[in-house]
């Protein structure tokens, strides 16, 4: 054989611990073709990295925003692992987020004029009621019309984008807002509860720790978990071992859809503190990321939030001090995602050479 | 012109297995070459070598004296070797023709005429015109063949061709197979069927774990030789005593079982009805694709369907799942071992927990008990020896036959009334298929019941006390099967009808 020839072969088995291993290297190959284009651009590397990785961290302050913005992230994350685990591709989890948005917010603008601590429970509890019943039409639409639920959830933002819209321009706007799209402020026992004095970091993390915590449990120890660890394996298998196969479609998208709502109301009760147009820098679709980053773990997805949300406030910093736009968060995002997918090829797959397998046969 | 084709010292090693080990071989036009061996002997690798879909990691091929560089199938046909595989690559929506004409070089006036000389010559009975999708198995062979034979190929290969054929197609096949052996085409026939080597080829190369263990005129062998030669060891028979007599309870009985479904490659299913007593074992037989998938999902619960009847052990479970239907103690094997009865990725104690029977207590108040589980586990790994006792391996790693015996043992382990098995044996080796029927047996003589869907006459033959046939969906009367001769079997497969 005088000719190269390059096949593509599965692995049999991936250690897991490389499996869990590869999301570092995607991250360090990122921070590195970060630096390159960085350097394209006219900067000094490795001064724009430390701006972009360093700096936002380096005081208390911004180790809280860390996790104010890291907090939505999990939390969706968390949600759409139970999807994603069980093969089913809900893309829609922020417009799930805007919705859950709308309806705790409705229930705060309700109670703008009034005090007391059941306030921002029921707030929490229409929130996540508001996500569920999002997500629940692309499910019922699969479960019994057969659509696709990919394009019915992700369409399905732009409508609840549409409607909050429509909400803080018309009848929730603020009557002494001068016409601002925004309703009236919250009232304060309508605001999630601050951590620390001077801090924006509020209690929303415990939610996204408990999510953590439940979510493990449920995904590890229950049958519900075994059910969805199946399904996403092998949908035959999961027919034919008798599992109720839509009511679990049905289970997975309302878990997604209330823990995305979940977010959305922390955004609003947290660091907003009122609707506008603008709740959520797209958490809902880098949360995906956060996902497949954590693998689908619940703890994993807790580091894969801090890292994400790294890459926001990163940008931010960057653009005070190096003056350059914003949406370079959203190309560390996308490299992260790229680099993700491309190191998970090479641990399914292996590159074979013809000619040199041939030698090492002759010893 | 004489055909000399050798095969010299080829070797392939995949990770973990020798595929082929030094493997050297010569065949001569004018004969036909059985190349025998169990499933994962290398008879498959070492064709795909000589087709050019594989490379050798090392050793030559040589057709007259010259040596073949054989890396794409492109190269094959050059050399003008031809090959039928297993599976036909043939586009079902396309006719006849068209799927001729794809790889045809010259246009399609003269290609026409050339196949038509082709159906002449071989009496092959075929419309040109017809949709692939509208021919039997054997007429969709023969268009593979004829699409080789365009080519005047020097040698034809054909890998396993008689597993989806009638008997009478078989027969056909191998009058066809010895005209083009007279005209001088070298003819290499892969199988794991003992007679129609006998019957059709004049000498065989036996293979096994990779290695050629015997070349011999098959006029010098018998099936008991060859067998040994194949398995490496002396097999015991098993044969199983009729069990069925006509004072036993019905267990099972199905009713007006309709399926209509609107997908095309899917079979509809017209009007069944039998039912199964205490201790039996009922054998449905039939090609593969005559509604044999739609009938083990039906009754096992996966597709409900209306209006039908079907009463188990005095309770109607026609709309039961596959779940609640276990929990009267039914048990479902089906014939696809890796993505349906069991998940390769999982862990066996995993699988094992597919089958979650109420007392099993796998899952108490929704939590999974995971030390049940294991220890139920170990207990099918030794009651049906599986070749490990580690639970927590990936079932994967499970040879076809370890598998199946998982897989088996977990359906068993409930001591169920009734088992629906669809081709048990499917692709396991001689070894496991002995077990697995031995465990079938078993059954039958504790007074549980078994259907047995197969695509293997000589399985069914083996294990069942009645038989009947399915054809596109409809179901030949059920006959005692000391009165059935596989000749009866395969014109009743083959939609004709007896007596």
């Amino acid at each position: 054989m005088e000719d190269l020839l390059i096949r593509i072969e599965k692995r049999n088995d991936v250690p897991t611990t490389l499996y869990f291993f590869t999301p570092f290297i995607a991250i360090i190959l990122t921070i590195i073709g970060g630096g390159i284009i960085f350097y394209a651009l006219g900067f000094n590397p490795v001064e724009a990295l430390k701006f972009y990785f360093i700096t936002p961290i380096s005081n208390l302050y911004g180790f809280s925003e860390l996790l104010l913005k890291a907090t939505p992230l999990c939390l969706i994350a968390i949600g759409l692992s139970f999807c994603f685990k069980s093969n089913n591709w809900n893309i829609g989890a922020e417009g799930q987020l805007t919705f859950g948005a709308i309806v705790g917010g409705g229930v705060a603008l309700l109670f703008y004029n009034q005090e007391g601590f059941y306030i921002l429970p029921l707030i929490i509890i229409a929130g996540a009621i508001g996500g569920m019943i999002f997500a629940l039409i692309p499910a019922i639409l699969k479960t019994y019309f057969n659509t696709n639920e990919i394009l019915v959830s992700l369409m399905l933002v732009y409508v609840s984008k549409l409607i909050l819209d429509y909400l803080v321009v018309g009848p929730w706007s603020n009557p002494e807002g001068f016409n601002f799209p925004e309703t009236r402020q919250f009232s304060d026992s309508s605001r999630m509860p601050l951590l620390f004095e001077g801090l924006r970091i509020h209690a929303g993390i415990f939610i996204a720790l408990a999510a953590v915590l439940v979510s493990w449990f449920v995904l590890y120890k229950t049958y519900l978990g075994f059910q969805i660890k199946v399904s996403g394996l092998s949908l035959k298998t999961a027919k034919y071992a008798g599992f109720k196969g839509k009511t679990m479609i049905l289970i997975v998208f309302m878990i997604s859809g209330a823990c995305a709502g979940l977010a959305g109301v922390g955004e609003i009760t947290g660091p907003i503190g009122q609707l506008h147009r603008m709740i959520s820098p797209d958490y809902g679709f880098t949360a995906i990321i956060v996902a497949f980053l954590g693998r689908l773990n619940p703890f994993g997805i807790i580091f894969a939030s801090l890292v994400v949300s790294l890459t926001y406030l990163g940008a931010e910093t960057a653009q005070i001090f190096l003056q350059i736009p914003q949406y370079t968060g959203q190309v560390f995002q996308g490299m992260i995602l790229f680099f993700l997918l491309a190191s998970d090829y090479l641990l399914f797959f292996k590159i074979k050479f013809q000619n040199f397998s041939k030698n090492e046969l002759r010893h | 012109m004489a055909t000399d084709l050798r095969i010299s010292n080829i070797s392939k090693i995949y990770p973990g297995c020798v595929a082929n080990d030094n493997v050297s071989l010569q065949f001569k036009s004018g004969k036909i070459y059985a190349l025998l061996g169990e499933n994962g002997a290398g008879k498959s690798t070492l064709v795909k070598i000589l087709s050019g879909v594989i490379s050798p990691d090392n050793g030559e091929v040589f057709l007259n004296e010259k040596n073949l560089k054989l890396s794409s199938p492109l190269d094959a046909k050059k050399n003008k070797i031809g090959m039928v595989f297993q599976h036909f690559n043939l586009f079902e929506t396309l006719s006849v023709f068209e799927n001729l004409s794809i790889d045809a070089t010259e246009d399609n006036k003269s290609l026409r005429v050339r196949i038509n000389e082709i159906l002449k010559k071989y009496n092959f009975n075929i419309d040109l015109d017809v949709p692939v999708l509208n021919l039997s198995a054997g007429q969709k062979q023969k268009v593979e063949i004829i699409r080789c034979l365009l080519r005047s190929p020097k040698v034809l290969i054909m890998d396993e061709p008689t597993s989806v054929l009638t008997e009478q197609e078989t027969e056909e096949l191998f009058i066809s197979l010895k005209k083009f052996c007279d005209e001088g085409i070298l003819i290499i026939y892969i199988t794991h069927k003992l007679k129609e080597v006998l019957s059709l080829c004049d000498e065989v190369a036996v293979m096994r774990k990779g290695k050629v263990v015997s070349v011999s005129q098959t006029q010098n062998e018998k099936v008991e030789t060859l067998a040994n030669k194949m398995v490496g060891q002396k097999l015991a028979k098993i044969k199983k005593k009729i069990n069925f007599s006509k004072n036993k309870d019905e267990i099972f009985k199905v009713k007006h079982l309709n399926f209509y479904s609107d997908d095309p490659f899917e079979t509809n299913l017209v009007n069944l009805n039998f039912s199964v007593k205490k201790g039996e074992c009922l054998g449905i037989a039939g090609i593969s694709g005559n509604g044999q998938n739609e009938l083990f999902q039906i009754l096992s619960g996966e597709i409900i369907t209306p209006n039908t009847s079907i009463i188990f052990r005095n309770k109607e479970i026609a709309k039961l799942n596959p779940k609640q239907r276990r929990e009267y103690l039914m048990a479902f094997s089906p014939e696809d071992r890796i993505s349906q009865a069991a998940v390769p990725e999982l862990k066996i104690y995993e699988n094992v927990a597919l089958n979650n029977f109420k007392s099993s207590n796998f899952f108490e108040k929704g939590l999974v008990n995971e030390r049940k589980i294991k220890e139920h586990s170990k207990k099918i790994l030794s009651d049906f020896s599986v070749n490990t006792d580690n639970v927590e391996l990936k079932s994967q790693f499970l040879s076809g036959g370890n598998l199946q015996k998982l897989i088996l043992g977990r359906e068993l382990i409930t001591a169920p009334e009734l088992l629906i098995c669809y081709n048990p044996t499917w692709g396991l080796d001689v070894g496991a298929i002995n077990y697995i029927h031995e465990t079938l047996i078993k059954i039958n003589d504790q007074e549980k019941s078994t259907i047995l869907i197969s695509t293997d006459t000589e399985e069914l033959l083996k294990l069942s006390d009645r038989i009947a046939v399915i054809y596109k969906g409809k179901l030949s009367k059920i006959m005692p099967s000391d009165e059935v001769t596989p000749e009866k079997l395969g014109i009743l497969m083959g939609g004709g009808s007896i007596d």
